[in-house]
């Protein structure tokens, strides 16, 4: 562990640490995967068409800043899918598409996502369950509730759209750069200044490192804990805020695949897994490297089954290359 | 040491000592019991009835599925780790059985065996990437996941298929209870599994694994076994969903991978590794299947079926470790 320590602080004195190499390899493969997109489909890495792939990994991109957040210390989030759902549910139900109830029904959208990460923080924090027994649990509760309340998305209410003002504010652009790519422009340089340049972001990386020390050492863990699990939970109702926008309409099971996508953002970003090191700037490209392998097997006519099959080995693959990069020390 | 300790203590505190070192096992049947009482009441407030002979057997034919799969989770969360494929697993399985099981004993028993053994294979790919390969299980049964359900969706593109009513009916038959048969199979190998070598390994393992490899139990091999044992009951898990379902669905096992985790919580098993029984999963498994049946019997609608499940499992886990630490305060 020490010799390790002093490895890293010599290669940080140069300023290419390993964690920073990392990051680096990231940004590497999402310009690969646009290469070879261009390649097999010539015309993929057109402006317009970059622009796209990057609106949409900016949806994965915020779960994915919330996982960041939880799996930094070590912990997991599993109720992303349903707490997004239930915000992009909540947003149209609470709204009814009118524009004079937007702030209303963002509030309270954004509210219900902070407290159902409160809830997870609380019982995982200071109760003692375990991070992934109570996000699994969370999820089927939210799961539970989203489809009672709703009757099934059969409720008057649940055709409704998203306010205009929503939807114009994540279809509009700026400059020709897509307003939703713009929020996670903005999204990206405040989690990273959080995580880099403040005692809460080292408080989060001591914890992730070590609970007992940060603790010896004065940090209020279960505190930065119960923020940490509030923040994800937040992450995951704005990204069901902007998808609804971007769709329009809410729908039931539109949150499943962020569950997955968001796991694999962070590992593909070089995020480890039980925690302390990575950084929400990996997460960041993991995310577009993602969505762009996607569109590239979408161009290629890949059926969905076949890209499942290629989601798993490329993670696998990502997950071995990291490994073996830990053992060469 | 600890069962030394148990020896000196005067009689009155044994009973104390035995529930507090198998705390988990003891909720689990309090918990089995107190939902089969509560099922009765409401039954009897619906139909002014005991539930009787066909209720058991439905009861026992829907649970067989994740008595399987919640036992090949067991094995893994004994090592500390934690199988996500087993969905995958399951809908493969369950996709083969369907597109492949002829009516000919041959074809029912032949493709039975080449189904449990690709299980079980997958469950050994996973193990190897896990223990050879030095990776995160969580990580690398996510992965994995995501190419045995595509593998599956490959198999079996669309719901369809069929199973042999003769195969369905050995596996579960719907007049009589002889899927209890299954069960008792399933807890004689947890016993096996316990008393042999290999349990001790994986219990070692999930104790303490620097300690277990100084006491020369290979731990590479303890833990590939465990992922092994996993999908070979996951394998099974998927052959008794397809005999329920009578026709094959590649994504009817996706739910699996939860409620396998779902009934290993509700059995008491400790999710750091090395605690637990196989006899408690069980019985976490039964009650899983009791929490829906008296939802559906207290008229609640079944859309809330799921907030109910994850509240019973966060009260679980959380009245779990509440009445354990009393219990170690006063032995």
């Amino acid at each position: 562990m020490a010799g390790r320590n002093i490895l890293a602080q010599r290669l940080d004195r140069i300023g290419f640490t390993r964690d920073v190499r990392r990051i680096v390899y990231v940004y590497l493969a999402a310009f690969l995967v646009f290469a070879i997109g261009q390649i097999v489909h010539p015309g993929f890495a057109q402006l317009d068409s970059i622009a796209a792939i990057l609106t949409v990994a900016s949806f994965v991109g915020l779960v994915a800043a919330g996982q960041t957040f939880v799996v930094l210390i070590g912990g997991i989030d599993l109720s992303v899918p349903w707490v997004l759902n239930a915000a992009a549910i909540l947003l149209v139900t609470s709204s009814l598409g009118e524009d004079g109830r937007a702030a209303y029904a963002l509030v309270i959208t954004l509210g219900m996502g902070a407290a159902a990460g409160i809830v997870n923080g609380i019982m995982i924090a200071f109760l003692g369950v375990p991070a992934v027994v109570m996000t699994l649990a969370m999820n089927g509760i939210m799961e539970g509730l989203t489809l009672g309340l709703s009757g099934g998305m059969t409720c008057d209410s649940c055709a409704s759209y998203a306010p205009p003002v929503v939807q114009d504010a994540v279809h509009g652009s700026l400059f020709g750069i897509p307003m939703a790519l713009i929020l996670w422009v903005v999204i990206i340089a405040i989690v990273s200044f959080v995580l880099s340049f403040t005692t809460f972001g080292r408080k989060t990386y001591a914890i992730g490192n070590n609970v007992k020390a940060s603790y010896l050492a004065g940090v209020n863990v279960r505190l930065v804990t119960l923020l940490l699990y509030t923040l994800s939970g937040l992450f995951a109702a704005l990204a069901g805020i902007l998808l609804v926008g971007f769709g329009g309409q809410a729908s039931l099971g539109m949150g499943d695949p962020y569950l997955f996508q968001s796991i694999a953002a962070v590992v593909i970003g070089g995020v480890y897994v039980l925690g302390g090191r990575g950084h929400y700037l990996g997460t960041a490209a993991g995310a577009v490297t993602l969505v762009a392998l996607v569109s590239v097997l979408l161009a290629m006519n890949m059926p969905d089954y076949g890209r499942n099959i290629i989601y798993g080995i490329v993670i696998l693959i990502l997950l071995l290359l990291y490994g073996r990069e830990e053992k060469e020390e | 040491m600890s069962t030394e300790a148990a020896i000196e203590r005067p009689k009155a505190h044994r009973l104390t000592y035995f529930v507090g070192q198998n705390i988990g096992l003891v909720l689990a049947l309090t918990m089995l019991i107190v939902a089969v009482l509560l099922y009765c009441l409401v039954y009897w407030i619906e139909q002014q009835a005991l539930p009787g002979k066909f209720e058991l057997t439905s009861t026992v034919n829907n649970t067989m599925s994740l008595v399987l799969c919640g036992m090949g989770q067991a094995f893994v969360v004994l090592t500390r780790g934690l199988d996500l494929s087993i969905g995958g697993i399951m809908d493969l399985a369950n996709a083969l059985a369907a597109v492949h099981i002829k009516d000919s004993i041959g074809s029912m028993i032949g493709w039975s065996i080449l189904i449990l053994a690709i299980g079980a294979a997958l469950g050994l790919i996973n193990g190897l990437l896990v223990a050879v390969g030095r990776l995160q299980p969580i990580l690398v049964t996510l992965a994995t996941l995501s190419i045995y359900q595509g593998v599956a969706i490959r198999v079996l593109p669309q719901p369809g298929g069929s199973i042999p009513p003769i195969f369905s009916s050995v596996l579960v038959n719907p007049n009589q209870p002889t899927a209890l048969v299954y069960v008792l199979v399933v807890a004689l190998i947890w016993y096996a599994f316990r008393r042999s070598s290999l349990g001790v390994s994986i219990f070692a393992l999930g104790n303490d694994e620097q300690a277990a490899r100084a006491n020369g139990i290979d731990t590479v091999r303890a833990q590939v076994a465990a992922f092994t044992l996993s999908g070979l009951m996951s394998g099974a898990a998927g052959l008794f969903l397809a005999a329920t379902a009578t026709a094959g669905d590649a994504t009817t096992g996706n739910g699996f991978t939860l409620s396998s985790i779902v009934a290993v919580v509700l059995g008491g098993m400790n999710l750091f590794g090395g605690r637990g029984s196989g006899i408690g999963v069980i019985a976490g498994a039964f009650v899983t299947t009791m929490i829906v049946n008296i939802l559906f019997f207290s008229n609640i609608d079944p859309l809330y079926q799921s907030f109910y499940e994850g509240l019973f499992l966060v009260i679980a886990v959380v009245l779990g470790s509440l009445i354990s630490r009393i219990m170690r305060r006063r032995s």
